[in-house]
């Protein structure tokens, strides 16, 4: 894919979680989620926005304005330092406009350059079409947990990817 | 094999740290656990005897002296609630005496009875003597990951492996 010029990339900020709330409450999104309600939603991020202070959050701006978000979830212990898991979000406005491959490449180069990660990790739920994106970017499954998440008495599995860097 | 005949199960207190701690100064018994250094285990181990809190640890006594502690790690969220992990130390003195098995068995009975749990997963690094215990209880094997942990500079898989109660 052509890099998009309207897309650039910076370090995420404080600021940028009012953004990741909002998008996580558009229509639709949570299903791919862990969270059910406003106080989960703002908790999942104030997780993910603690990141900052390791730098190993990026945010994409389209033409200046925040589009998405990822971030990786530098382990707390020495022994796992070498991997790292991630998360992403996408504005829903700005799918399908090549804001999540942009990020992800961003967010594997700064992976393994600034903090020598050599595995980097996901998880996804069954059904989730993100998983085409990571796909197509080399990540491979390695595990599946059924029943992972219960809503509504209907249950979703999840699917586990790894990429060596 | 056949437990102790003074071996018995309560719940963990908050009293219980010190004992906890007391197993996990010893560097080797950290291998099969992710954390390591001593900051890192003294805020695990705080952690692990706050679940004693909801009742969710249990403490293997033999004449009443603790020999194991073993915490149901809850999840927080609610579409996630349903299943959960859990973490298993047994005093070095006293294994091969069948406490883990029977501590295993009493946190499966408690996840289910009193946390309702559907489920519980399990992630051990490779070699691990829990191992044969998770397989004799029906725990499978739902994914497995090379090179997941470093010790001692050495890369080792982590397993993660699943019990359904129903």
């Amino acid at each position: 894919m052509t890099q998009n010029k309207l897309i650039s990339i910076r370090f995420g900020i404080q600021e940028d979680m009012g953004c990741l709330i909002e998008w996580l409450q558009q229509p639709g999104v949570l299903q791919w989620f862990p969270l059910a309600d406003t106080r989960e939603i703002e908790d999942a991020a104030r997780i993910w926005i603690s990141n900052i202070k390791f730098n190993s959050v990026l945010t994409a701006l389209w033409d200046g304005q925040p589009c998405g978000i990822a971030t990786l979830y530098i382990q707390p212990f020495k022994k796992l330092a070498h991997q790292s898991l991630f998360a992403i979000i996408v504005d829903e406005k700005f799918r399908g406009k090549g804001v999540g491959a942009r990020l992800l490449t961003d967010l594997e180069k700064l992976a393994k350059e600034q903090f020598q990660i050599e595995l980097l990790h996901l998880e996804v739920y069954e059904g989730n079409p993100a998983i085409h994106l990571y796909q197509r970017l080399g990540f491979l499954q390695y595990g599946y947990q059924r029943h992972f998440i219960k809503q509504n008495d209907q249950y979703l599995g999840k699917i586990m990817m790894q990429k060596v860097l | 094999m056949i437990v102790p005949e003074d071996f018995d199960i309560r719940y963990s207190t908050l009293e219980d740290l010190p004992i906890l701690q007391n197993w996990f100064a010893d560097p080797l018994e950290r291998e099969p656990f992710p954390f390591d250094t001593d900051i890192e285990t003294e805020d695990v181990l705080k952690n692990w005897i706050g679940f004693a809190r909801f009742k969710a640890a249990l403490t293997g006594t033999l004449g009443e002296v603790p020999c194991a502690m073993g915490t149901l790690l809850l999840m927080p969220y609610r579409k996630v609630a349903h299943h959960g992990s859990f973490y298993l130390i047994v005093d070095p003195k006293h294994r091969q005496k069948g406490i883990g098995t029977s501590m295993v068995l009493n946190l499966l009975h408690l996840a289910k009875t009193r946390f309702s749990l559907e489920s519980i997963s399990v992630e051990i690094y490779e070699p691990n003597s829990i191992l044969s215990i998770l397989e004799k209880n029906r725990f499978q094997m739902f994914a497995r990951q090379e090179n997941f942990v470093k010790i001692n500079g050495h890369g080792h898989a982590r397993v993660l492996m699943e019990r359904f109660f129903q």
